[in-house]
């Protein structure tokens, strides 16, 4: 009987504890000059990444080990933050979003890795947006960009001519015009355009393409050619509109991909999606390609000059909890990371690294990627600005601007009106609060 | 724990023993919710009153977050569609359920089967819910509209992808979710209502209509209390279906309290403020249930 009672105790007592989380901490840098680093990372099974810079980390450094510690990719950074908080995060971890960034600088989360960044040549993209007052405190290891992605058959079909690099955004709009008319009297069901829901199919655009344009500034003028152009393109048919791409949940992949649409922008991270899909089935095979991003005016286009477009880095920064046996190593991780092996590396899986002119032969000897010039050229050649400026105000001024997005294109707000109550909302609840 | 003292009498060794089993068989239930529930509670009232960004302290900041809320217009646009949610989806709830209920309390063939179809939506997955009836309610190709077009609506609404009836919408679709749990309630209670009354009133020459408000409602008001302080607390907190019918859009003409807490809190990493705002929307759900309490024991007594 008493056994009984002490079990039941016992068993109680575990229960708790298991409750409460006590759970003890673990792992050590061995003491035989092996070093085993964790690494976090999300969804390993579908995002090789990591694995392949743990792999090339190691293949180079035989008694450096990175171990790779699996998140959530939807829930990474409330994960994260709670990991960080309670101490038991990973040596090294990844810069999910940029918009974040700013949450794990200033909560000083970060150690800086300045003398890691000193010594990355210059051709490494998105190495300005880790940056606070002069020191770095992450090192991206991919930096996509935004470019046009067009469907030849298509086009041919609409009879209209490819995007080369000269396209403003009016040119767009009229080429999506044209196309979908053309398309219309080819018995085709295509129309010109897909833009996807996310706000920063336009807000992105905007803010890299305007002039003196600035999320902090709680001034928002310059979205609006960029919506005023939008709308319209909804209104002439010539792209879905925003509510009907949201009730049906469409895919950008879906769209593209199953010659919904004849082109639209995306990230250069859907290279490796459309060659996988076209491969399994899941997509169409047609010829396609890939253009710059269209401009603000004419003063960016053209083969001899800089097309802007945007999109935000993907960095690794190192846990300030880490042991300080191995903050070396952790460097010595992070410049490989950003080294011209690494971007390589990542090419051969589909990936865009930061260093893109080390990657482009990489890339461009991939079977199904298109090699003409005006595709090497998108690819290689841009000044890519951050979609989420580091601040203290970035996260909740894009809530508000995102509200602004869906009550535009849903037709509810005229953009002035919009605007307004943006700016409002932005100066009283976010920056004078 | 073992015996060192001598043996008090029979009677009081087996009462201690049977207490410690019977808090031992508790203590699990007590811990878990002690530390999940309790602890995180208490805190979040501290919480309302600091500024915190979850890495370094919580920083006292007295009424700053209450200030900051006076002059948050997103914030009383939550408040303002919270209760535009709450005061229809509750009436329209409460009659659905109770039709639905009286209908299906009689001996029908195949009642069992019109139930469970009652009650399915409850059970039913809220995101996969939510994804049709988005696909129904598409403004451009979806069935609901084309039925509207087809009975000679020539410009029907919008429904998710506009300001004016994303709320309707929502609150159609909430109504449609929770209508069958509170049937089943309802029905519950209907069960207690004594079978002579209806005879009585039978014999007293009342129709249908006089049985039902003279009988069947005066019977069922503890049931009505109840599904009515339930719909009124699950109102106030809806916000899985806002979130993945309409995300809180367009613009903002469907955000609520909760949603706005997860959005100051998860998304943009003020902890602070947003425990501010979930007292309030506490505050809120506290004052409204107290109200129906003293109501409905003034109405008893």
């Amino acid at each position: 009987m008493k056994r009984s009672i002490a079990a039941v105790l016992g068993a109680v007592t575990a229960l708790s504890l298991t409750l409460t989380g006590c759970g003890s901490g673990d792992d050590e840098g061995g003491a035989d000059g092996k070093t085993t680093l964790t690494l976090a990372g999300w969804s390993l099974a579908t995002t090789p990444e990591f694995k392949v810079l743990a792999d090339g980390f190691h293949a180079a450094n035989p008694d450096l080990t990175v171990e790779l510690k699996e998140y959530d990719p939807k829930n990474y950074d409330t994960q994260m933050i709670a990991d960080l908080a309670a101490g038991k995060a990973p040596d090294v971890y990844v810069q999910k979003t940029l918009k974040n960034f700013y949450t794990y600088q200033n909560g000083k989360q970060l150690l800086d890795v300045s003398d890691v960044a000193s010594g990355l040549g210059s051709t490494t993209n998105g190495l300005s947006a880790y940056q606070v007052e002069g020191k770095t405190y992450a090192i991206p290891y991919r930096q996509d960009s935004w470019v046009i992605y067009y469907n030849r058959a298509l086009f041919d079909q609409a009879k209209v001519k490819y995007p080369d690099a000269s396209w403003t955004w009016d040119d767009y709009a009229a080429a999506g015009k044209q196309l979908t008319t053309g398309l219309k009297a080819a018995g085709s069901k295509a129309l010109g355009i897909y833009e996807h829901t996310w706000q920063s199919t336009l807000q992105g655009f905007a803010l890299a393409q305007t002039p003196g344009a600035d999320l902090n500034s709680g001034n928002f003028g310059y979205l609006k050619p960029y919506y005023t152009r939008a709308v319209d393109l909804q209104k002439a048919g010539a792209q879905v509109g925003l509510g009907d791409a949201t009730t049906n949940n469409l895919t950008y992949q879906a769209q593209f991909g199953k010659q919904q649409a004849a082109m639209m922008t995306m990230g250069t991270w859907y290279i490796a999606t459309l060659l996988s899909q076209q491969k399994s089935g899941d997509a169409d095979k047609f010829e396609w390609g890939i253009a710059p991003a269209p401009q603000l005016d004419k003063s960016t286009t053209g083969l001899s000059a800089t097309p802007v477009t945007f999109a935000d880095p993907t960095g690794m920064g190192i846990n300030p909890k880490i042991n300080k046996d191995k903050i070396d190593t952790a460097k010595k991780f992070l410049a490989y990371v950003g080294s011209a092996d690494a971007a390589k590396a990542l090419a051969g899986i589909g990936i865009t690294p930061a260093n893109t002119d080390a990657a482009a032969d990489t890339i461009f000897a991939i079977p199904g990627v298109p090699t003409d010039a005006v595709s090497k050229f998108a690819f290689t050649k841009h000044d890519t600005k951050p979609e989420n400026p580091v601040g203290k105000y970035t996260a909740p001024l894009q809530n508000i601007l995102n509200d602004l997005h869906t009550g535009v294109l849903s037709g509810t707000t005229d953009i002035d009106t919009a605007i307004a109550q943006a700016q409002d909302k932005a100066k009283n609840e976010v920056l004078n609060k | 724990m073992t015996t060192v003292s001598p043996a008090p009498s029979r009677r009081g060794r087996v009462t201690a023993r049977n207490t410690l089993l019977g808090w031992s068989f508790l203590l699990p239930n007590f811990v878990g919710f002690a530390v999940l529930t309790m602890v995180p509670v208490v805190l979040l009232f501290y919480y309302a009153f600091t500024t915190w960004d979850i890495f370094g302290g919580a920083e006292w900041s007295g009424l700053d977050n209450a200030r900051q809320m006076m002059h948050d217009s997103s914030f009383w646009t939550a408040v303002k569609n919270t209760v535009y949610y709450t005061v229809f989806h509750i009436p329209l709830t409460l009659v659905a359920s109770l039709g639905l209920a009286v209908l299906l309390n009689k001996r029908l063939r195949a009642v069992a089967f019109f139930r469970t179809v009652a009650f399915f939506p409850y059970i039913a997955s809220i995101v996969a819910v939510a994804q049709v009836w988005n696909m129904l309610f598409s403004p451009g190709y979806g069935p609901v509209n084309a039925i509207l077009r087809a009975v000679g609506v020539d410009n029907p609404p919008g429904w998710t992808t506009s300001a004016d009836w994303s709320m309707p919408a929502v609150i159609l679709v909430g109504t449609w979710r929770e209508m069958g749990y509170f049937m089943l309630i309802f029905l519950a209670g209907l069960q207690t209502v004594p079978g002579e009354l209806y005879e009585a009133a039978r014999v007293d020459g009342a129709n249908a209509w006089q049985r039902l408000r003279a009988v069947t409602l005066p019977c069922l008001r503890p049931t009505t209390f109840f599904v009515v302080v339930m719909l009124t607390i699950n109102s106030f907190k809806v916000l899985d279906l806002i979130l993945v019918m309409t995300n809180g859009g367009p613009g903002q003409s469907t955000l609520v309290l909760a949603q706005y807490v997860y959005r100051k809190g998860f998304e943009e990493n003020q902890f602070g403020y947003a425990s501010a705002v979930s007292v309030v929307l506490f505050l809120l759900c506290f004052l409204v249930t107290m109200v129906q309490f003293v109501v409905n024991r003034r109405r008893e007594a």
